[in-house]
């Protein structure tokens, strides 16, 4: 399909902006269902403890109660994506702070807290690892002695402890790149765990109709892994399972997997009625993930001129208590070792660990940010020992076109070199900045990004409906990104119509193709493109359609804008019919209704020639790779180490924005969240137990905190695999903006800072060693 | 649903009456901190006083001798846009302004801060370097205690049971002042990592008398008469400064929190007192 005219590329507000500012929209918390009563969990005190039995009487004794629920309502039922260890509730051990244990359903969610706070659950204490070094210790503690049995979906390592997953990869020759290295340099960096603090903390609503089938309403990102956790945790089949997604209020991964879905059902199933669960936020912290903590040792070489031409990566992720998506983030941070550069001798090894805390998990870049900040600040140490300026040095070593990317997959387009240029002018590289306030040093920083776009598989359908408006139906959920007016407009587009004239479906299992997830920046371009696959398919039933009615040949009618099939040319030239008069004719006389369907699946071999992989997730579902660069400006103040950002300068390749002012959104709030988790984010543990877990002691930056604007450069280099040519934008804009800040506070104070988030305590620790 | 019951009277001896009839009452004033615990399940009072409708508890007066009344149900933003803080006084509203952020600002009040006693806060560092004086009402009639001795401890005060923070009376302070309050925070509106508040009485552009206060530092404000003594009829070279700031330093006594540990802050207060001493100085009087 040509590139179409029509609402792509223009700055349309949110399709369901108006209700969102006016608080109309409903999200689930937001939901009432006759007869509805509501959940509260009592959460484990313990990090590691095995469950002796439970005390519900005086819970059951409260008026109001309607169920409780513990592990002895479930089998040993497992779920997971990536390694099946989680049960839809705690049973037999608890393995962090946190967990829920049991639950309880009252009429209101006062009294269901009120129970839950009575109810006795009995423990035996166990031994706890709180730390990756404690928990791969000869005689430390196994979190989960079925480890060995339990499904996988990669080639796990067997005896080996608490640790659930060991990479190694190789590409060319590392001891002869190192030798051929004239400087080198190696340093560990350490990276600390953020919370998604999205601004809806988890929620489901389940209720089950007369049929023994339960409609599941919840803020997810997914609404076919909420069925598929489902179905593995509660063993119900999937015919008796629906699940919808009403408004979302943010994810950043962190909804991609189950939340609080599995004990909503449990409970209504138990009550016999609907049950909300709702957690709060401190219980969200303490309960659901974050962004893997851990450390990262690198070492690179180059030579006197500036050629990359050796790595070397050691990687430990703290895992938490469950492996959740474990192995696929530490995975991911391996695949972007050589970040966009072009680096022929690696070599990597990657671990992921159990330890009794929360669950780390999926967060914006998935494993790239840890991998970027210690890539990037290592270049930036680099280019300092070789006297080199950090700019001219990335641009050196920029991946070409057609280059290999780690892992042996084809980069078919690359606009790295492009952003250098752009981002050198546009934050005046080479000129002096202004001068310091006093009492502050002034220090600028780069960082390049790469990400990829493509992932797994999805599907779109579009049906004409009767009065000539287009129906879409995908399953992707916008969680407030603005996927749906993208979809929208890519689907306006293909039948140059108005965005007002598609009737974009809630995501729900019973309604919609599959669609793994909002994630891993990968909706605008994979659903994209089947929304473009599904729209070409109704486009030739039209025009087939339009033909036999202008009594013409199929090459003589064409799309015009508002609905209609025009004659091209001929002598019957401009006579037209609307699509409603084609519904009419499809659904009443010839050829039934107007349906087109897609299924694309992301699919891009690796070569195991290029690169010798061996403990992987296989990454052949994952490409399309982006790439982008940032400039940042701080001021850091002498006395207290306090790091402020006074200048940011972003420029993405986007492919083609289908929205900018939507995905300069994306990229302004892409790189905030970068800001704060430089800067100033870090859930801390003490003993097992998360020491910050509300907003009061964990403290996201807000508008104060940012420069007064953020200036983004789009580069549109269209993406040919996309029918609209647009990549992904969700993530690569948070992937390197630490290490920019990191970067430039190294460059006001003369040293690195090699620990996440940049406080001021580290920032003045760094500046006062001798 | 919830059993606590609300009172809202219109009097302050009502007020104290079922206060004091009810040790599991709570006087409620802006709620910005009192309905976060609430919400956080850290408290569950059998009733609720909401001190709103008393007009006893609300203004801001000048009183003879040049003293300053502000009403516990003062706003901090009330205090911090105040045409009234003039001289000395100003730091109080330097505190207020820096208190949060806006929405917090336009609730709270000096006297649930100061009944609160968060160690972290603004106004008793501010209030303790003002040597303001608290005043108490309660079963047994009035009181009032300079700010110093109100402060108690981590969250602990002087109130006893049934006692409310009725005001807060700034007395006149140098005739001439210079002030800052210094704030090192994570992000804005949090909580100080470390607060100082200064207070320079001023004469012929010598400094004639200092005060002092760290918050954040300690379970109460921090002073050191003797850093105060240095400053105060010094000429201000870098090296008195630093000998104050380290006074100050050996006198608090820091927490680890997740704001930064003791050492941190021991490391910085010597400079963020030099430099609220000098950004007093650089304003000048007012
Ligand atoms: C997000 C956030 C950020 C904040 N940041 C800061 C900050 O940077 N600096 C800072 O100093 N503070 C900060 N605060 C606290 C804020 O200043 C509160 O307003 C203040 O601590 C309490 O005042 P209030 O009027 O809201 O009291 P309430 O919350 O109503 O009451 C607080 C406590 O005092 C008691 N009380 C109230 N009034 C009286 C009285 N007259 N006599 C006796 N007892 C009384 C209550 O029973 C309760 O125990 C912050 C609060 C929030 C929510």
């Amino acid at each position: 399909m040509n590139t179409p005219a029509g609402p792509i590329g223009q700055s349309l507000p949110r399709l369901e902006a108006a209700e969102k500012a006016s608080g109309a929209a409903l999200y689930t918390g937001d939901m009432v269902l006759p007869g509805m009563l509501h959940g509260a969990i009592v959460q484990s005190p313990h990090a590691h403890a095995r469950i002796l039995g439970y005390d519900l009487s005086a819970a059951l004794a409260v008026p109001g109660v309607r169920a409780t629920v513990t592990g002895d309502d479930v089998d040993y039922r497992y779920m997971g994506l990536v390694v099946k260890d989680e049960l839809a509730i705690a049973k037999g051990k608890v393995r962090y702070i946190g967990e829920p244990v049991a639950a309880v359903a009252a009429v209101d969610i006062e009294t269901a807290r009120r129970a839950a706070a009575l109810i006795e659950v009995r423990y035996q204490p166990l031994p706890a690892v709180t730390a990756i070094e404690e928990a791969i210790k000869p005689e430390a503690p196994i979190l989960h002695e079925d480890f060995a049995k339990y499904a996988k979906i990669y080639d796990a390592p067997t005896n080996r402890g608490n640790i659930l997953a060991h990479s190694v990869a190789t590409q060319g020759d590392p001891g002869k790149g190192f030798a051929a290295a004239d400087v080198v340099v190696e340093a560990t960096y350490q990276i600390a765990a953020q919370y998604h603090a999205y601004m809806e903390p988890v929620a489901a609503l389940a209720a089950f109709d007369p049929s023994g089938k339960v409609t599941v309403w919840s803020s997810t990102q997914s609404i076919f892994r909420t069925q598929a956790n489902l179905h593995e945790c509660l063993g119900m089949p999937m015919t008796k399972i629906r699940c919808i997604a009403p408004r979302v209020g943010g994810g950043f991964g962190g909804k991609s997997e189950a939340t609080v879905q599995p004990i909503a059902v449990l409970l209504a199933r138990k009550a016999k009625a609907p049950v909300r669960v709702v957690l709060s936020r401190v219980e969200d912290m303490t309960t659901m993930r974050s962004r893997h903590p851990g450390w990262i040792r690198l070492k690179t070489g180059a030579t006197r001129d500036g050629k990359l031409v050796a790595r070397e990566c050691e990687l430990w992720f703290d895992g938490g208590a469950y492996a959740d998506d474990s192995p696929a983030v530490m995975n991911f941070a391996l695949f972007f070792v050589r970040g966009p550069y072009d680096i022929p001798n690696v070599h990597c090894e990657g671990y992921a660990v159990y330890t009794n805390k929360l669950r780390a998990g999926a967060f914006r870049g998935f494993g790239n940010p840890q991998m970027s900040f210690a890539s990037e600040c290592q270049i930036d140490e680099l280019a300092k020992k070789l006297g080199m300026d950090p700019l001219e040095l990335r641009r050196r070593n920029a991946l070409p076109k057609g280059a290999k990317w780690f892992g042996g997959q084809e980069v078919k387009e690359t606009a790295l070199v492009e952003a250098l240029d752009t981002i050198r002018e546009r934050a005046g590289w080479a000129k002096p900045m202004p001068p310091a306030s006093p009492g502050k040093k002034r220090g600028r920083g780069i960082a390049c990004m790469a990400h990829s776009s493509a992932f797994l598989s999805t599907g779109a359908i579009i049906r004409l409906q009767n009065d000539g408006t287009i129906a879409l139906q995908v399953g992707a959920v916008d969680i407030g990104q603005g996927s749906d007016t993208a979809l929208a407009q890519m689907a306006a587009s293909a039948f140059l119509l108005p965005v007002e004239q598609i009737n974009l479906s809630t995501p729900d299992t019973d309604a919609v193709p599959y669609n793994s997830g909002t994630n891993a920046s990968r909706v605008t371009y994979m659903v994209g493109k089947a929304v473009g696959e599904a729209a070409g398919k109704v486009r030739d039933q039209l025009l087939e359609h339009g033909a036999a009615m202008l009594a013409v040949k199929r090459e003589e009618v064409a799309l015009a804008e508002g609905g209609r099939v025009v004659v091209t040319g001929g002598s019957r030239r401009n006579a037209e019919v609307s699509f409603a008069d084609i519904a009419g004719r499809s659904i009443w006389a010839v050829g039934g209704p107007i349906t087109g369907s897609s299924g694309v699946m992301a699919q891009y071999l690796m070569d195991q020639g290029h690169t010798k992989m061996s403990g992987w997730l296989s990454f052949e579902a994952v490409g399309i790779f982006t790439f982008g660069a940032q400039v940042v400006e701080v001021e850091v103040d002498e006395v207290t180490g306090a790091v402020e950002v006074t200048r940011a300068v972003c420029v993405h390749d986007v492919g083609r924005a289908i929205n900018p002012g939507a995905t300069i959104g994306q990229i302004q709030g892409g790189f905030v969240q970068g800001l704060g988790y430089g800067l100033c984010e870090e859930m801390v543990w003490e003993e097992g137990r998360l020491a910050n877990p509300s907003f009061m002691d964990y403290k996201i930056p807000s508008a104060l905190e940012v420069p007064a604007e953020i200036e983004c450069v789009l580069i549109e280099k269209p993406e040919p695999s996309h029918p609209f040519g647009a990549r992904g934008v969700g993530e690569p804009p948070l992937v390197g903006a630490a290490a920019a800040i990191a970067n430039a506070v190294a460059d006001a104070i003369g040293k690195p800072v090699r620990q996440l988030p940049l406080t001021p305590e580290r920032v003045l620790g760094a500046m006062l060693k001798p | 649903m919830t059993d606590t019951r609300f009172h809202a009277p219109e009097r302050l001896d009502e007020a104290i009456g079922l206060l004091t009839a009810d040790d599991e009452a709570r006087p409620l004033a802006g709620g910005q901190t009192l309905v976060a615990m609430l919400n956080a399940e850290l408290l569950r009072p059998r009733a609720i006083v909401s001190l709103h409708r008393i007009a006893a508890l609300k203004g801001v007066e000048r009183r003879a001798g040049g003293s300053l009344w502000i009403g516990a149900m003062t706003t901090h933003s009330a205090l911090a846009a105040s045409a009234e803080l003039r001289g000395a006084h100003r730091l109080l509203a330097e505190a207020a302004a820096r208190i949060g952020h806006e929405a917090i600002r336009n609730r709270g009040t000096i006297g649930g801060a100061v009944a609160h006693a968060d160690p972290s806060a603004d106004y008793p560092a501010a209030l303790v370097a003002l040597d303001a004086e608290i005043e108490i009402e309660g079963p047994r009639g009035k009181r009032s205690l300079p700010a110093h001795q109100f402060f108690r401890g981590f969250l602990t005060t002087a109130l006893e049971p049934g006692e409310l923070v009725t005001g807060v009376v700034l007395l006149p302070g140098p005739a001439k002042a210079a002030t800052r309050f210094e704030k090192l925070a994570r992000v804005e509106g949090d909580f100080a990592t470390a607060s100082v508040a200064v207070v320079l009485g001023l004469d012929a552009g010598r400094v004639t008398s200092a005060r002092l206060t760290l918050g954040g530092c300690g379970s109460v404000p921090i002073q050191s008469i003797e850093a105060e003594q240095i400053i105060a009829g010094h000429t201000l070279s870098d090296a008195v400064l630093k000998k104050a700031g380290e006074l100050l330093a050996a006198a608090a006594d820091p927490i680890d929190d997740v704001r930064g540990t003791a050492a941190y802050r021991r490391a910085i207060i010597p400079g963020l007192v030099a430099r609220a001493v000098r950004s007093a100085l650089a304003k000048g009087a007012a």
